[in-house]
């Protein structure tokens, strides 16, 4: 018996062509990256060690951070080796709309939020400076204005970011009693007797405020009464180390370091020494928007050290705390 | 044609939102008002919460080809 059905052909072996190999491609490293796979894409692209590209765009965000944006360049035009990731879809709808055009959206995306986030400083900052009605009535106008365009059938809503931005600076500092009135910079007064303290008080806006009381005749002044109004910054009053420092302060977001004691956060009320009557007393009433409100019972302090960074009492205020306590007689 | 009495419900809602956060900006400067910042923090809020809402309710959605 033969066999007579056809006999298939023999399978040849395709042998690979070494010249038909294609050619090396740029790709970010889907399985060697940090962030995006740039400098893993790198190193094999070039056949080095992609920490070298680490270390190169590392370096670079220190001139300039041009490192940084050609990092985002790469991120946005160069293709994974693996499943397309967040970078790449976003780099592929931006070729698609025009890589420029794109790019030029999200320049004018951020100078847009850039605007309206100064815009927001700026409010705030006209309404401290005392014009929070004006703002306000500003505000309201506006509203009307929106309210008559949109019975007109709309063609007013480009003034609505601009206006909610305005309203969050000036609504922030109108609740908050911001008051940036006084002057800005650094003031340092040093009394020397208690009458030439004004009886309201020191006022002040922002900036750095000392208030110098070791120059006074304690032995003759007994009860020495301080008002201070600050609306943002840093304020520093010292005394004597053997005067007993009594009253209250408010801190509207900051800190307050009294005698060596400490509170911070938003709304500080810290009062020290209620029911002291021991003399000499600095009796004191302050209030501060934001910032660090500061006393300093020593006699040796430095009215120059401004106390953010380290220095004597930030280090250890246990010795401020017990003349405190010397002083108004409860150590 | 274009209706003339149509009404941009976007532009009415911000309208009265900024309108009633202005009030209250003014009152809470002229000190005829007490307004912790917690309770102005709410109210500006909720006037961005209605104008993002109305915007997305107006414009916003997904939209059919068919």
């Amino acid at each position: 018996m033969t066999d007579d059905t056809p006999t298939e052909d023999t399978p040849t072996i395709e042998q690979p062509k070494t010249e038909d190999r294609p050619p090396r491609r740029l790709q970010r490293s889907s399985s060697d990256r940090i962030l995006a796979g740039v400098a893993g894409g790198l190193g094999r692209y070039f056949r080095v060690d992609p920490v070298i590209f680490r270390i190169g765009f590392g370096i670079s965000l220190l001139f300039g951070g041009i490192g940084a944006l050609a990092y985002l360049l790469l991120a946005l035009l160069v293709p994974t080796d693996g499943e397309p990731d967040f970078a790449q879809r976003l780099g592929g709808r931006l070729q698609s709309r025009g890589l420029w055009r794109g790019l030029a959206a999200i320049v004018i995306a951020l100078l847009a939020v850039a605007g309206l986030i100064a815009l927001t400083g700026a409010s705030a900052l006209v309404v401290a400076l005392g014009w929070g009605v004006p703002v306000g009535i500003a505000v309201v106008a506006i509203g009307a204005l929106l309210l008559i365009a949109a019975l007109r059938g709309g063609g007013a809503r480009w003034l609505i970011p601009p206006a909610v931005a305005i309203a969050i600076g000036a609504g922030v500092a109108s609740a908050s009693d911001l008051n940036f009135r006084g002057g800005i910079g650094d003031r340092e007064y040093q009394p020397l007797t208690a009458a030439s303290i004004p009886a309201d008080g020191y006022r002040f806006g922002v900036g750095r405020l000392v208030v110098d009381l070791r120059h006074l005749d304690w032995q003759r002044e007994r009860v020495v009464r301080l008002r201070l109004e600050m609306g943002a910054g840093q304020a520093n009053v010292f005394v004597p180390s053997d005067v007993c420092v009594a009253g209250t302060a408010h801190v509207g977001a900051g800190e307050t370091e009294i005698v060596g004691e400490r509170n911070s956060g938003l709304g500080v009320d810290h009062s020290v020494g209620s029911a002291a009557s021991a003399v000499p007393r600095l009796q004191l009433d302050a209030e501060l928007d934001v910032g660090q409100l500061r006393v300093i019972n020593s006699d040796t302090a430095s009215v120059d050290n401004p106390g953010y960074g380290p220095g004597p009492f930030h280090e250890d205020t246990a010795p401020l705390r017990a003349a405190e306590a010397r002083a108004c007689g409860t150590g | 044609m274009r209706d003339r009495l149509s009404i941009d419900p976007v532009c009415l809602g911000a309208g009265l939102a900024l309108a009633a956060v202005g009030v209250l900006i003014v009152l809470a400067s002229s000190g005829a008002l007490s307004v912790p910042l917690g309770w102005m923090a709410v109210a500006l809020t909720a006037a961005v919460a209605v104008i993002l809402l109305l915007s997305g309710l107006v414009d916003g959605g997904p939209r059919r080809h068919d």
